[in-house]
């Protein structure tokens, strides 16, 4: 067979070897990822797109530093259940300031992409800190810490909003100057609420 | 002449890779067993940063793939390379930087994600320096392992080889274009990629990872193990070329199946599934090939409790290269997305492919290694016994909770209206975890047994086996 | 029973004697290793097999089904039970019913299949009732459909399953003549078998309700 002859160059070729899977496994991930990175539509902010402020930002980097993540998803689905549960489904333009993005893969509670505005600051503080004096059946872990730090202490936040500025988010030089204001006499956890707050609130459909 | 064998490979750093992947076992699957009773108990983090779920979940995924796994495979590929090309190991000082560099990434890299440094991608949560680090262990990695098959003395590369091979090439290129980033401190850095385009990419990666490694690497522990258990060569090597090949190109397509109904554009959904199915193919061809191959030997799983283990490993194989495809179909994705049989399904392939067949690998290769019967063979059979166990324990748990909740979240009543609230929902979950916490007990408890096995056979309080183990170079498979 | 070969040896005695069945039927629910000695020196006819012995297992579960979710609804864990329609229960019964035949029939015929390989006994009505031996813990079990939570049937039904498991591996070898370890290959490609016609019965189930068969759901 000729195949399995022009086969062998490669099992006695290494190098040959290498190349060989190196092509044959790049094909898949050219085909799908080049063009999704070069779609516009994915990554051009629009009316639904929202900057996060110094402050939600830094909440939404204290919602990856607990991996929130692993128990909420925040993506609903175009279902009519999970539209009557949650909210309006999810649309790619709202999620492009998200580095990276926090869709999860698992709800062991409930998505969270609508939560923005549904509960009071008070019943999100409450809720951040004794799970389960608001909600009795709930098995979410409790942050009692989140309501001892200051929000500074995440992280230079002016680093990070010139970090995000060099990958296109249009920070304003104010933005920058005033971040480490913005967050002064917060604490963690008003950060985090912060940003829960503004989740999903972008999008305007009231005109369906 | 046996003398002479004996110092011709380099197995001192097999021994000690083996040591480090049965540590991290047990770190990882405790780890594993703590967060689920969390999950029964929410109260059992003590009010602990450090032990709260959303940390110690990340490190029980990264503690089983990077600790266990990749020192199993990284053991089981220099064990492998040096007896099928018949040369010792190229560049040794090298290969044992790469194996306690990579103890120490692990070690550090699971205190930095209990610290809180977590970029939240799923199995590439460790942060950018410690990125930096994977990339030039693994280029090391790849450079020992590359550079032992340029010295064979054998012609032709055999196919064990080529699934190691594609694990460190593959694995590479995710690893290198999934972590881009611009760093902001040490411990903080914001993904090249935003949105809908980071979740293409991040699954592009985190499938793959599961496929290049989980699946691909441990394909390569099979293909050189089982032939060798067996002492049979392997049934049909066509079928292994062409299984080969199949696997390694459509894989890669397959990982926007985990992004069903999101919000990225259709057409890579629907590719991404059509691929999933097609997928089945080549990873059922190579189950039959490692079916077939063994059915012949079976005399041999009289004196050897190791050949079980990847015996059935390989239906666990076939049932979550089975699943996988299928839960990729939207129709039945819609249901499942989300819910708690992703975690069965991802555990029908890490208990029972991914454990099994190493379990059954380091049984094998321990007592070849030192040169003495294994400490106890009736232990060893109550751990193949337990890890059946906890393993059906495990999947059926979670079949029946992922049932439920993807049924329950959606039912609707005849008028639209929602059936049940999500907190019900949520709170009806817990009899399923207990039983899973109960599987994950009884597959601890099998680890144990074996840490304890491997331990007593290395210190050596055993005979040494009459007849010399197996330290020519291979015949019949190399 | 008629049978078209003259000689009637002295295995085919045995599977003919009316005690044959019953005494499977009691034995293998405490002495499962007793029954697989008695098939291995046995030829059962398959309609023999299946009318004297598997089928009055399989009413049981949907039988125990049918009851418990008429009287009580079932219950998912969620604090309303799932109540369904007579008619749509009767007709998930009889489904369960000609699932459980289907299952039987097809691992039988897949078991004998393999049995070439593994140097097994070939006879189906061996092959059956081997199956339905393991099977009928399971069977038994099943009298947990009565209370009708998805939960408690869960709690019984998984370890009697585990249960059902090693019996295959022990009565594999036994029942069908082959060495433990050839028996041990066979019976691990049998739970690959059955591990992949569970999940594909989970994955069916779950299109049929995508497509609007069975429960509402808003999809």
């Amino acid at each position: 067979m000729s195949g399995l002859s022009l086969h062998k160059k490669f099992e006695e070729n290494s190098a040959l070897l290498i190349f060989g899977i190196l092509a044959v496994s790049a094909i898949g991930g050219l085909v799908q990822l080049v063009p999704i990175l070069n779609q516009d539509s994915l990554d051009t902010a629009s009316e639904n797109s929202q900057l996060y402020n110094a402050l939600e930002l830094t909440g939404r980097d204290i919602y990856i530093r607990e991996g929130c993540s692993t128990c909420h998803s925040q993506q609903v689905r175009p279902l009519i259940a999970e539209v009557e549960r949650y909210g309006p489904y999810s649309r790619a333009d709202e999620f492009v300031y998200d580095r990276p993005f926090l869709w999860g893969s698992k709800r062991t509670g409930p998505d969270l992409h609508r939560v923005g505005g549904k509960f009071s600051d008070a019943w999100h503080r409450l809720h951040l800190i004794d799970p389960r004096a608001v909600v009795a059946e709930s098995i979410m872990p409790a942050y009692p810490w989140l309501a001892r730090r200051p929000a500074s202490a995440t992280g230079n936040i002016a680093a990070k909003l010139t970090a995000l500025r060099r990958l296109g988010h249009p920070y304003t030089d104010e933005d920058i100057a005033g971040a480490e204001q913005a967050l002064e006499g917060q604490l963690e956890i008003d950060a985090l609420i912060a940003y829960l707050q503004s989740l999903g609130t972008a999008q305007d459909y009231s005109g369906g | 002449m046996m003398a002479d064998a004996k110092n011709f490979y380099n197995n001192q750093i097999v021994i000690r890779l083996v040591q480090f992947s049965v540590i991290w076992a047990v770190a990882a699957i405790a780890a594993g067993v703590y967060i689920s009773a969390e999950l029964l108990w929410p109260q059992l983090d003590f009010g602990q940063f450090w032990l709260s779920f959303g940390r110690l979940r990340p490190l029980h995924t990264n503690g089983i793939i990077f600790g266990f796994g990749v020192s199993a495979l990284m053991a089981t590929a220099f064990y492998s390379v040096q007896r099928t090309c018949h040369v010792p190991l190229f560049a040794p000082r090298l290969a044992w930087f790469c194996c306690y560099g990579w103890q120490l990434l692990v070690l550090t890299g699971g205190l930095s994600l209990l610290a809180g440094f977590n970029t939240s991608k799923e199995y590439a949560e460790l942060e950018w320096p410690f990125d930096i680090v994977i990339a030039i262990i693994w280029v090391c990695f790849g450079i020992v392992f590359f550079g032992t098959i340029a010295r064979r003395k054998i012609k032709a590369i055999y196919i064990s080889n080529w699934f190691y091979g594609a694990l460190i090439i593959v694995i590479a290129m995710l690893h290198i274009v999934n972590s881009l980033a611009i760093p902001v401190t040490l411990g903080k850095s914001y993904s090249l990629y935003a949105g809908a385009q980071d979740a293409v990419v991040q699954w592009w990666y985190g499938h793959n990872a599961v496929g290049f490694l989980l699946t691909g690497g441990f394909l390569g522990m099979m293909y050189y193990f089982l032939p060798k258990h067996a002492g049979r060569p392997i049934w049909s090597y066509r079928l292994s070329i062409v299984a080969f090949w199949a696997f390694t190109y459509s894989y890669i397509w397959a990982g926007p199946h985990h992004l069903h109904y999101n919000s990225i554009p259709e057409w890579v959904q629907s590719l991404g599934m059509v691929m999933s199915v097609v997928l089945l193919a080549p990873s059922w061809a190579t189950m039959i090939n490692g079916v077939m191959t063994v059915s012949t030997a079976w005399e041999k799983l009289r004196s050897d409790p190791a050949l079980k283990f990847i015996v059935l490993s390989l239906a666990f194989y076939g049932l979550a290269t089975f699943e996988g495809p299928m839960m990729s179909i939207r129709s039945v994705n819609v249901v499942s997305h989300f819910t708690d049989w992703t975690i069965g399904h991802v555990h029908s392939g890490a208990l029972g492919w991914n454990a099994m067949i190493t379990y059954g690998t380091f049984y094998f290769m321990v007592p070849r290694l030192v040169g003495r019967e294994l400490y106890s063979t009736p232990l060893a059979n109550l751990h193949f016994w337990l890890a059946l166990a906890g393993t059906m324990l495990y999947i059926m748990a979670m079949w029946a909770a992922g049932v439920s909740q993807g049924l329950l979240w959606l039912s609707v009543d005849q008028i639209g209206e929602l059936s049940f609230s999500f907190k019900d929902i949520m709170a009806s979950m817990a009899p399923y975890y207990a039983l899973r916490l109960v599987a994950g007990l009884i597959f601890l408890l099998g680890t144990l047994l074996m840490a304890y096995n491997l331990f007593m056979t290395l210190k050596g309080q055993q005979p040494v086996r009459s007849a010399p183990p197996l330290m020519q170079p291979a015949h019949g498979v190399g | 029973m008629r049978r078209l070969r003259i000689a009637v040896t002295a295995d085919e005695a045995i599977a003919m004697s009316k005690e044959f069945y019953s005494k499977l039927l009691l034995e293998s629910v405490y002495q499962p290793l007793v029954s697989f000695e008695q098939l291995s020196k046995a030829n059962p006819s398959v309609l023999g097999v299946f009318f004297r012995y598997s089928l009055w297992l399989m009413v049981l579960p949907p039988a125990f089904a049918l009851i418990g979710a008429a009287n009580f609804g079932w219950r998912l864990g969620a604090p309303d039970p799932l109540l369904i329609s007579a008619d749509a229960l009767l007709l998930v019964s009889i489904g369960y019913f000609l699932a459980l035949i289907f299952g039987l029939f097809s691992t039988a015929l897949i078991s004998r299949w393999m049995a070439s390989t593994y140097g097994a006994n070939t006879s189906l009505g061996r092959h059956m009732a081997l199956i339905t031996v393991v099977g009928q813990p399971l069977a038994v079990a099943s009298v947990v459909h009565l209370f009708p939570d998805v939960f408690v049937n869960v709690l019984v039904l998984i370890p009697t399953m585990i249960w059902s498991m090693y019996l295959l591996y022990k009565g594999i070898p036994i029942a069908l003549e082959t060495p433990p370890e050839r028996g041990m290959l066979m019976a691990s490609s049998l739970v690959g078998w059955l591990l992949v016609a569970a999940v594909s019965l989970l994955g069916m189930s779950m299109s049929l309700w995508t497509l609007g068969i069975g429960p509402l759901l808003g999809v």
